[in-house]
């Protein structure tokens, strides 16, 4: 083949490649992605406002009451054991006791969702994990629904019962740092990579990624409300809303997605898992905080 | 007559198929009702999550479902015909309209408490001497000018017409 003859084969290849990937990849814009690090104090570089809340023990109190600087706490006033009124969330922590107990007469439960010698201590900050059952990564709330199923209960994803006992279960992790590894290569690393770039795709009516507001605007006013980090965030979830009663990370990413007028996912869907899997490495290293409330 | 109704009866189910076996699986809708996005309810002591119509049909635009197909519309560059021939007074209410404009959400207009910090105030806009070809841009597609800018493309996404964005360019110019 003649020189000319060569580059026009690789032309037409390169425009074949061109096509393939157009077909089964639709254009999409991605925000500019941001250098994470999979733990909490990696606010340190993205908002700065860690350092305001990183001693969930000892937040100060005057901030709080700020208009200007209460965005800067991440809310982490609202958690225990800065927050000791009695809340909503109290209610679901007994409701979820109740149905945990009666589902674990013998022990099954606890060990389907990956309890070590019946133990839920440390449980909730291992998760999402990959569970070799479903062959997928799961959050806690798509294990509940689904070793809940196996005892002849209906615990749908999202629920009020199925995130009462998440919060029971997280209960016995209270004070323990989230602690999950998306180093080292496997699925969970693999869903956060997909869940990263998930976080930075734009979409929706509005053309609107995560990214836009939770690394863009954080610290701005959208009309009365503030955005804050993505960071440190997972540790509170499920939490009491009055809005909500009580609500799951996942069902949070679909108000967010509602808000900003995106079509909503179902809770499970792997893309909402990936999501879940990317905002609680985020959390690493930062304690489980329930019975939590936010407005 | 007869034929072209048969036409567009199997063209709408040709097309309606394409759609379906394309459809990804884990949005959340209703698919048989008009505005098929749905939202969630929680339910108090119930182990089942119920779902309510939302007010409007988000299924146009991409999600983030891994099997969505739909391509996000690409920026897109226009031209103003003059005169603008815009109302000042519509525009503004615009501006403030929730399922419009709601530009206040992000910037600071005249006399409105609440206002967005995200983008810059749109205070005594007259004195910028912008072009309303300029103006009519940024809100029709401000990827125009910004690829990474966090305003909605009103004009390509078909959130505003093109005379709402004209009476909009008409209400900032009229702003000393
Ligand atoms: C239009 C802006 C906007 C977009 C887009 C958006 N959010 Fe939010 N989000 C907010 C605001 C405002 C809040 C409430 C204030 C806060 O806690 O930051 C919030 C709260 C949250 C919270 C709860 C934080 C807490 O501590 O309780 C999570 C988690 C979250 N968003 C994740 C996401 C994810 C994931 C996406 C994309 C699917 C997303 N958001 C898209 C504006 C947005
Ligand atoms: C989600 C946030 C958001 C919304 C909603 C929004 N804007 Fe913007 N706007 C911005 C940002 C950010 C900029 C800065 C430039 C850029 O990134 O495009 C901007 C820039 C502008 C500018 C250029 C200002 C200058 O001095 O350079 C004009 C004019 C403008 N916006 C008008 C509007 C109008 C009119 C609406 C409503 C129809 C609107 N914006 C809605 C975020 C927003």
């Amino acid at each position: 083949m003649k020189l000319p003859q060569i580059l026009l084969t690789l032309f037409f290849s390169a425009c074949w490649v061109g096509v393939a990937q157009a077909v089964d990849a639709p254009y999409r814009e991605y925000d500019q992605m941001e250098d994470y690090l999979p733990h909490v104090k990696g606010d340190m570089r993205l908002s700065g406002s860690y350092r305001h809340w990183k001693d969930p023990a000892n937040l100060d109190w005057r901030m709080a009451g700020s208009p200007e600087d209460n965005w800067k706490l991440n809310w982490k006033f609202m958690d225990p054991p800065f927050n000791a009124s009695v809340h909503g969330g109290h209610f679901a922590l007994d409701r979820g006791e109740s149905i945990f107990k009666e589902l674990n007469k013998k022990g099954r439960f606890a060990a389907c969702l990956g309890a070590r010698k019946g133990s839920l201590k440390g449980l909730r900050a291992r998760y999402p994990m990959y569970r070799p059952e479903l062959k997928h990564v799961a959050g806690m709330e798509e294990m509940i629904e689904h070793c809940g199923a196996k005892e002849g209960r209906v615990l749908q994803n999202g629920s009020y019962d199925n995130s009462a006992i998440s919060v029971y279960v997280a209960s016995h992790s209270n004070g323990m740092p989230i602690n999950i590894n998306v180093t080292s290569s496997g699925p969970l690393k693999a869903s956060y990579e997909r869940g990263r770039k998930l976080f930075h795709t734009r979409a929706g009516r509005f053309n609107l990624a995560c990214s836009s507001c939770h690394t863009k605007q954080i610290g701005l006013n959208l009309r009365g409300t503030v955005v804050t980090t993505p960071y440190g965030d997972a540790a509170h979830f499920p939490v009491y809303r009055t809005r909500y009663q009580l609500q799951s990370l996942q069902l949070r990413f679909a108000e967010c997605n509602l808000d900003a007028r995106t079509q909503p996912l179902l809770p499970s869907s792997r893309a909402y898992t990936d999501l879940e899997v990317f905002i609680t490495a985020l959390t690493n290293g930062y304690p489980v905080s329930v019975p939590s409330e936010r407005d | 007559m007869r034929i072209s109704r048969v036409m567009v009866w199997l063209s709408a189910v040709f097309s309606m198929s394409a759609v379906s076996s394309e459809w990804p699986t884990d949005l959340a809708v209703s698919p048989s009702a008009v505005n098929m996005t749905l939202q969630p309810k929680v339910v108090v002591n119930s182990g089942r999550l119920e779902w309510a119509p939302f007010k409007r049909d988000l299924t146009r635009w991409p999600s983030l479902s891994h099997a969505d197909k739909q391509p996000t519309p690409k920026p897109r560059k226009v031209m103003l015909e003059e005169p603008l021939n815009g109302d000042p007074i519509r525009g503004r209410e615009l501006a403030l309209a929730r399922e419009k404009g709601y530009c206040i959400v992000c910037h600071e207009l005249p006399g409105e408490a609440w206002p967005g910090t995200v983008g810059a105030r749109v205070l005594n806009f007259k004195q910028h001497n912008y072009s309303n070809e300029l103006v009519f841009q940024q809100i029709f597609d401000s990827r125009a000018f910004n690829p990474n800018s966090v305003m909605p493309p009103y004009g390509t996404f078909g959130i505003l017409n093109e005379q709402e964005i004209r009476d909009l360019v008409a209400y900032l110019q009229s702003l000393d």
